[in-house]
């Protein structure tokens, strides 16, 4: 019975976890898979997302609204980002577009630190979010209970809007060929601009529930998301979008299942271990574990 | 209908076409050709809008479409099934031909046209839901072929479509290219096959180390060809 | 005849003159000031040249972007400073430090160098892994391995007093001593280029399947080129604990990564001359901006800080840059002495 709730237990906390590292390696991924572009400045758009939720939550609107507009703070910005940062840098080579991602995100941090604080800020959440639930001895948080659906939906319907829509098979195309693509008359700017606003959106839906663990941002509270998206989508194989969600959830495995199983004097260690393991894993498998056909010609 | 004038292209330092001039008249068939690297894929792709020319003009019904993006000159009627087929792979047939209609708005025309290339190329109707990854190479380029045609263009051009395929294949290829000829589509198609192409088309351009060679209708250059064979050993 | 051969060899080396002189003329300028304000601005500056090359060494050379040397540098850091502290200090200093650690003790050079070695063994054992990855595998698994070890940096107490500054290191680094390793890491990233380990790792730049096809192991190249930026860098990183003193762990992070990262891309990583012109350039920036906010703190115009003010325009900057200029101040050239050009060769520095 015991062994049968802690297998529960880990599976929830694992589930819920890799739901949302899924979300974050898949807004990463998407981008990347049409413009090449490794994002870093991906990080900052959960710091928008983050310091919205702190401007719009002063007020008083009810949560709901202004997790909404949060989200729609993330996507306008990534749709700015695009154009103001990325669209003159597209046609450079993918060292230029990676540093100028790079420059943007240390932007918008230092703009953060300088016109918002460089301290920590709390953050109203709603009190769902530090609460338990019981049921049948198993002790759940509402949270995770929550972030699990979340994630599983937002995936299902980014599935839907893939494989069933004009726009959605584009994306797909365009990650495949992007020329071609263009050759068949497909708007460059609007599929450019489409994946930025669904990577926007996962930002935006990411940090609901990343500054929603701790009721708090900070500037650089966009560093620790990046990070797992661009483990994840690595480990996923770079470029393919099934892969960065699969690398996501298996990243959520590993993390829980370090903190079950590491000592309590290596746990300081966790994130070296996991992207230790990381680095491992690309040693046997370079292209990472989704190695579709195009990833293994681009690179 | 179309007119490229005195057209230049580079790839960084090297010059890949140096003052290309060749025209297509509507209801046309002509075709290009010439060796590997002579740069007749580089005159489809700067047509179609992805390489941008150096110096020159290409028109378009009386319009300049340099400088145009790709997706413009799309929209202009100019359609190019490129080298290698270039199908998405992931997608299914389904998918990749109604991508091809990504210009078009009209619902019931795209479902009509749809219906249309499932009868013409009835192996892609039967594998509508399949991903195009799973085709053959025969398969994959009518699949490419009909992509194109879905946009219902006014030029369409070929680069190679009997590229790769068994003689039984090549056969039909041509033949299809023929019959789209006579329902009405204006066609300018490159060709390595130097004999069956001249069978089809009306005029041809021999174009050679980025420069047109030589120019006139079929028969003048199929003797032309004949008695430059040198250059075109591998097909004859 | 004889001027022939001269312009021939003054074209050859033009070059490093135009690099080296400048520089050594601003380490002299700011001996003589007598101005320690200025003196340490110039000893910065040549421990990011050192930084910023190194990086070049590998980055420009192989293509592949590392966002992973900082690590380097703090592994130097760390490395030479325990080599060079007294047993004395070390217990002072590390609350609970192995014996061994504490025991050691060597002349400054050798600690320098014995950084450098460290730094280079940790690249040498996770570089092979990563030398197998290219484009965007490379750049994210570098920086993982920054997070690494910044992770083990921060929480490896015994060695590192954690998160928490390490004091009682003794000032060796002095203006001279950086300048000297500057030029000199400026001489030997030129004539690295030049080595046939530096021209087989820039054919795996231009193409990697022709380079792979003449028998070149990519992978080989690339990982002895990625052990010995990373050596350069820890000695660099010695270089500097042995001038600061006292530091953390955060010194050896994201803004340090941004700044010499920049400096490279500002400058053109294509060239040794794009290390040093974005070194000097970035730093005046750096300075001026520094200035500024001081300026503004002190007079009291605004209330609070000015924290970030200065990477916040750093960044500004490099994007331009970026748009304006892809390829750096120098487009990825080395600087030459007007004059035409004697042979082809010298025009294949296009990124
Ligand atoms: N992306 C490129 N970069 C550099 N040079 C190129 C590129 N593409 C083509 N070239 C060069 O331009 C010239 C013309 O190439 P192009 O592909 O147009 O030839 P082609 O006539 O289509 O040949 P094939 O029959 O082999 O398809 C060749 O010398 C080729 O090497
Ligand atoms: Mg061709």
């Amino acid at each position: 019975m015991n062994m049968v709730n802690d297998i529960l237990q880990f599976l929830i906390n694992a589930l819920s976890l890799g739901g949302l590292y899924a979300l974050m390696a898949l807004g990463l991924a998407l981008v990347y898979s049409i413009l090449r572009l490794i994002n870093f400045a991906y990080g900052e758009l959960v710091m928008v997302g983050g310091y919205s939720l702190l401007v719009f939550g002063a007020g008083p609107l009810p949560w709901i609204i202004v997790a909404l507009l949060s989200v729609l703070m993330a996507i306008v910005a990534s749709l700015l980002l695009e154009r103001v940062a990325f669209r003159p840098v597209r046609d450079a080579s993918a060292n230029t577009m990676l540093i100028t991602s790079f420059a943007v995100s240390t932007l918008l941090q230092n703009g953060a630190l300088l016109l918002v604080s460089p301290r920590t800020r709390a953050v109203r959440v709603p009190s769902f979010f530090i609460e338990n639930v019981t049921v049948g001895g198993l002790l759940i948080s509402k949270s995770n209970v929550l972030s699990l659906v979340v994630s599983l939906v937002t995936l299902a319907i980014l599935t839907l809007f893939l494989r069933r829509t004009v726009l959605g098979s584009a994306l797909r195309a365009a990650a495949d060929d992007f020329v071609m693509t263009r050759l068949l008359g497909v708007r460059a700017n609007q599929v450019i601009a489409a994946a930025f606003a669904i990577s926007g959106f996962l930002a935006g839906l990411v940090a609901l529930f990343w500054v929603g663990r701790t009721a708090s941002v900070v500037p650089q509270i966009g560093l620790n998301p990046v990070l797992i998206a661009f483990v994840a989508s690595v480990i996923g194989g770079m470029g393919s979008l099934a892969g960065a969600v699969a690398g996501g959830y298996l990243l959520g495995f590993l993390t829980v299942g370090l903190n079950t199983v590491l000592p309590q004097g290596l746990l300081d260690f966790r994130q070296a271990f996991l992207f230790g393991i990381v680095i491992l894993l690309l040693l046997f498998r370079p292209q990472g574990l989704v190695s579709g056909m195009q990833s293994t010609e681009r690179i | 209908m179309l007119a490229v004038e005195d057209v230049q292209v580079r790839y960084g330092a090297i010059t890949a076409l140096r003052g290309v001039s060749l025209h297509v008249e509507k209801d046309e068939i002509v075709a290009l050709i010439g060796v590997n690297g002579a740069g007749k894929s580089t005159t489809l792709m700067t047509i179609a809008g992805v390489l941008k020319p150096a110096q020159g003009t290409i028109t378009f019904e009386g319009q300049s479409i340099v400088g145009r993006s790709p997706e413009d000159i799309v929209r202009q009627g100019i359609v190019l099934v490129p080298e290698e087929r270039r199908i998405f792979p992931g997608l299914t047939v389904e998918e990749n031909l109604r991508l091809g209609a990504a210009i078009r708005s009209d619902r019931a025309g795209i479902r009509q046209d749809l219906e249309e290339m499932c009868e013409r190329f009835p192996v892609l109707g039967e594998r509508l839901g399949q991903p195009a990854g799973t085709l053959s190479g025969g398969e994959q380029q009518q699949l490419a072929i009909a992509r194109g045609l879905m946009s219902r263009p006014a030029l369409l051009m070929l680069d190679e479509p009997s590229l790769g395929l068994a003689p039984q294949l090549v056969d039909e290829i041509f033949q299809l290219v023929a019959q789209l000829h006579e329902a009405g589509v204006t066609i300018l198609l490159v060709e390595q096959n130097v004999e069956r192409t001249l069978e089809i088309v009306d005029r041809a351009y021999l174009l050679n180390t980025g420069e047109v060679e030589y120019q006139g209708a079929a028969d003048e250059l199929r003797e032309h060809v004949d008695v430059e064979s040198s250059y075109l050993g591998d097909s004859t | 005849m004889k001027v022939g051969q001269f312009r021939m060899w003054a074209h050859r080396y033009s070059t490093l003159i135009i690099l080296l002189v400048p520089l050594a003329l601003i380490a002299l300028i700011a001996d003589l000031s007598g101005q320690v304000v200025l003196q340490r601005i110039v000893i910065v500056l040549f421990i990011n040249l050192i930084l910023v090359a190194a990086l070049q060494i590998f980055m420009g050379n192989s293509g592949v972007v590392s966002f992973g040397h900082i690590g380097f540098m703090g592994i130097g850091a760390y490395a030479s400073a325990l080599l060079s502290m007294t047993p004395e200090a070390k217990a002072a200093a590390l609350r609970s430090g192995y014996q061994v650690v504490e025991q050691v003790q060597a002349p400054f050079i050798l600690a320098l160098l014995g950084g450098g070695a460290v730094a280079a063994l940790v690249a040498a054992v996770v570089g092979f892994p990563l030398m197998r990855l290219s484009g965007a595998g490379a750049v994210i698994a570098t920086f993982a391995l920054l997070v690494i070890v910044h992770v083990v940096l921060i929480h490896w107490s015994e060695v590192t007093n954690g998160p928490r500054v390490i004091f009682g290191i003794k000032q060796f680094t002095t203006l001279w001593i950086a300048a000297v390793c500057g030029l000199l890491t400026i001489v030997g990233a030129y004539w690295f280029k030049e080595t046939s380990l530096g021209l087989k790792l820039r054919a795996s730049r231009e193409d990697e399947h022709a380079a792979a096809s003449i028998g070149i192991n990519i992978i080989i190249v690339r990982w002895v080129a990625f052990i010995l930026s990373a050596f350069v860098t820890g000695v660099a990183g010695g270089l500097w604990s042995h001038f600061i003193t006292i530091f953390s762990p955060v010194a050896f992070y994201l803004s340090q990564t941004f700044l010499i990262v920049s400096m490279l891309i500002i400058g053109g990583l294509g060239s040794v001359s794009g290390a040093v012109v974005g070194t000097v350039v970035v730093t005046a920036i750096f300075e001026i901006l520094r200035s500024v906010e001081n300026a503004i703190s002190m007079s009291g115009l605004l209330s609070g800080t000015l924290a970030g003010l200065t990477e916040l325009v750093l960044a500004t900057a490099m994007i331009v840059i970026l748009i304006l200029r892809p390829a750096g101040i120098t487009g990825g050239q080395e600087l030459r002495w007007p004059g035409k050009r004697f042979n082809s060769e010298m025009q294949g520095e296009h990124d």
